[in-house]
């Protein structure tokens, strides 16, 4: 259709009626010119730097904007193409990359590679910096929260007595003494309560609090280095802040999926989300085990006291799994390291490993 | 593909869907038949996908708001009404501004929820006030930045009727808040507490979903009811017992599906659990474990079997009978909207496009977008009487200069 050189006849909506007509188009002198040639002859020229240009790709049609509302419509994409690139005018560098399959390729490489790396360093290093922003009265209000949601919900006034409470406090208060003796360890407090839910545990809240069931101290009641070490644990969640760091991270990694999959089903995003976020716990676990082995040591007491503790546990599941099942399969979906594999990280722990 | 696409642009753009010929003032107009037909390509959607996605990486998100006009321009672009495209207008850089909006109110909903639970009520109070504005700008910004034939498209709902469209869904919210007992101060939750809140939850729930269809049906008037086109605007005709017929189909076929699946499983299982022992007798000594195995396995296949295929059929008839109802009851004086998405062939192309999408690990996904929508707007058409040439705009202002400041200026657009 193009019989003048460098003439374009095109399609043109003035944006108010729905009505086509017929066009010529030239570029000139750094404008566009539009000449209507059905009806009415008129001419309009717009400078080029405000004409909105469409993205080339190879499917659709061409709509070009000008500045007054009015768009040009042209149904045959490579005739435009080839008339626009006849007028030697540049086009985005993103538009090229995307009709370019090589280039294309590349992107996925780069987009994987920025998702690994994320992975391993991005999202770790961010989530223990925002951690550490956190304010210390901030944090301390949330882990008071949420022990007053698990005290409603999970916990009971312990029955331990205050002579056996004291005591344990005070051997803990020693062996923290112990290995920091410049007197940088966290502040922390212990609560213990009595709970038929959560049976033997302990975990620690952000803040400091550290809250212990009677039901631990009894299983471990002939073994009070072996309690010292799950608070030492425990402790170590508090140093780590992996309260509040394990929040963000959460997030983060919930971010960048919702990224990726867009608008894809809300199931597949989380699933995903799930398991990362447990890989992430589990290497905060195994965090806070390798300062437990430290305090312990450095305390004069020997590390593998937990591996009694890990034992306990496991002879108290027992009757449910066996012990290599219960270790190797659901370790991927886990929150926690296996059992056999603590057992032996805290055995064959030696200073500076 | 596309060759054969390229050459219906052509031929379609050669006829005139305004119909100049047979719009004789005077006449009875014969009405006009627009279809509509999607010509976008999976392949290059999935390299503009990819290179989006990478920039919205690295860009720590920021790209979100670019990646998605140019994504919305291709969609638009390629879906033809009667041989002409639809185009898009918006300004990346306002969808910028609104995007920067969205994400600090979800940042600080999100730090409120986390760090101070106990002032979550008032960051939820702050967005369910704001949500039905947003919603409307979100709408205006959309249909303004939409054009066919050069002319913009208009979204003329008021705020007043935003409003009361949704305040029924806060009421929830509202009775939970109101009625709940207060949760323990300290103490231990006694027992008849938590069944009073149980039960509260129970009615609570129930209600909602009762009143669910009533809902839905508001909020789709609304929204169906405020599109203009030139001096067009449109009108939704589906009564709220229509939304309650619906609802109530949707109830019994997804208990059908349930019921029909529940017997294939129990077929089949049983079926395995006799191959199973008559295994288990045959290998005896040794190789009971392996039968066991082959067992689990296969009873795992089923029941994934049944997570994938019962989503997969009722969320197909969920998918094409609520398009049908909204569409073919949604017209305005001289046009009318038909949509006859069937369900046999929607469930085919989702079942295609979940296998695939599994297969490659989620690569598919731009190439099933792309079918969906294809198969979705192709079931559709309009009818049109009189000339679409003699019609005039009613809302043309230059883009960017127009109607609602906020919306415009934050080029809110929540994707709706």
């Amino acid at each position: 259709m193009v019989d003048t050189p460098g003439v374009l006849h095109s399609q043109w909506f003035d944006g108010r009626s729905p009505r086509a007509r017929a066009i010529e188009l030239r570029i000139d002198a750094g404008e566009l010119w539009l000449r209507t040639v059905d009806g009415e002859a008129a001419e309009r020229r717009y400078p080029l730097k405000a004409v909105r240009w469409p993205e080339r790709r190879s499917h659709g049609q061409r709509q070009t904007e000008l500045p007054d509302g009015s768009l040009i419509q042209h149904s045959d994409a490579g005739e435009w193409d080839a008339w626009w690139r006849d007028q030697g005018l540049g086009e985005g560098l993103v538009v090229g990359w995307m009709q370019s399959w090589r280039a294309t390729l590349v992107a996925m490489a780069g987009t994987v590679a920025f998702l690994a790396a994320a992975w391993v360093w991005g999202v770790p290093w961010l989530s223990t910096t925002l951690a550490h922003l956190v304010p210390q009265a901030l944090e301390e209000r949330i882990g008071r929260t949420s022990l007053e949601q698990l005290d409603a919900l999970f916990l009971k006034p312990s029955e331990l007595p205050q002579a056996q409470q004291d005591e344990l406090r005070r051997r803990f208060e020693t062996v923290v003494k112990a290995s920091h003796p410049a007197g940088d360890a966290p502040a922390w407090s212990l609560y213990f309560h009595k709970s038929d839910i959560l049976g033997a545990n302990a975990f620690a809240l952000p803040g400091g609090a550290i809250v212990m069931t009677d039901e631990l101290v009894e299983m471990l009641e002939d073994e009070p280095d072996a309690i010292v070490g799950v608070l030492a644990h425990e402790l170590g969640h508090v140093l780590h802040r992996d309260g509040v760091d394990m929040l963000v991270r959460s997030s983060l990694v919930g971010a960048l999926i919702g990224v990726v999959l867009g608008d894809a089903s809300t199931l597949m995003a989380t699933l995903p989300a799930t398991l990362a976020t447990q890989s992430y716990s589990r290497d905060a676990e195994r965090r806070a085990d390798a300062y437990a082995a430290q305090v312990l040591h450095r305390a004069g007491l020997s590390p593998s006291v937990m591996a009694l503790f890990f034992e306990r546990i496991l002879e108290a599941e027992g009757g449910e799994a066996e012990e290599g099942e219960a270790d190797s399969l659901p370790i991927s979906i886990a929150s926690h390291p296996g059992h056999a594999e603590r057992i032996r990280y805290f055995r064959e722990w030696a200073p500076g490993s | 593909m596309s060759a054969q696409d390229d050459q219906t642009v052509v031929t379609w753009n050669g006829s005139d869907p305004g119909g100049s010929g047979s719009g004789e003032p005077g006449i009875t107009p014969v009405p006009q038949a627009l279809d509509i037909r999607f010509t976008g390509s999976g392949s290059e959607y999935f390299r503009i996908w990819i290179v989006n996605l990478l920039l919205i990486l690295v860009t720590l998100t920021l790209y979100l708001p670019f990646a998605r006009a140019r994504r919305m321009a291709y969609f638009q672009n390629n879906t033809l009404v009667g041989g002409d495209p639809l185009g898009f207008h918006a300004d990346p850089w306002k969808m910028f501004r609104g995007y920067l909006l969205v994400l600090a109110l979800g940042l600080g909903y999100w730090g409120v929820s986390n760090f101070l639970p106990h002032l979550t009520w008032i960051a939820l109070l702050v967005l369910a006030v704001l949500w039905p504005a947003l919603w409307r700008a979100s709408l205006q910004f959309r249909l303004r930045n939409t054009s066919w034939r050069g002319v913009r498209l208009a979204f003329v709902g008021d705020m007043k009727a935003a409003y009361l469209a949704m305040l029924p869904f806060f009421v929830p919210a509202l009775a939970f808040a109101l009625l709940l007992p207060d949760l323990g101060e300290g103490d231990e939750v006694s027992e008849e507490m938590a069944q009073q809140a149980a039960i509260l939850g129970g009615v609570v729930t129930l209600g909602f979903l009762a009143f669910m269809p009533w809902l839905w049906a508001r909020i789709k008037r609304y929204q169906h009811g405020g599109y203009a086109f030139a001096q067009e605007r449109t009108r939704f005709g589906a009564g709220t017992r229509r939304f309650y017929g619906l609802s109530a189909k949707i109830a019994g076929v997804s208990l059908l599906v349930m019921l029909a699946l529940g017997a294939l499983v129990g077929v089949l299982f049983g079926v395995m659990a006799a191959a199973g022992t008559m295994s288990l007798s045959d290998l005896g000594r040794g190789g009971g474990g392996g039968a066991g195995w082959v067992f689990m396995v296969g009873f795992g296949a089923l029941l994934a079997m049944v997570y994938v295929l019962w989503p997969l059929i009722v969320g197909s008839y969920v998918t094409s009978r609520f398009q049908n109802l909204l569409w073919s009851h949604t017209e305005s004086d001289h046009i009318r909207f038909f949509s006859a998405l069937r369900l046999a062939p929607l469930v085919r192309v989702n079942a295609v496009n979940w296998v695939l999408i599994a297969l490659t690990l989620g690569l598919y996904w731009p190439f099933a977008a792309v079918r969906s929508a294809r198969i979705r707007l192709e079931a559709m058409r309009l009818e049109i009487d009189g000339d679409v040439n003699a019609w005039v705009g009613a809302h043309q202002r230059p883009a960017g200069v127009i109607g609602d400041a906020a919306g415009d200026f934050l080029g809110i657009d929540m994707g709706l």
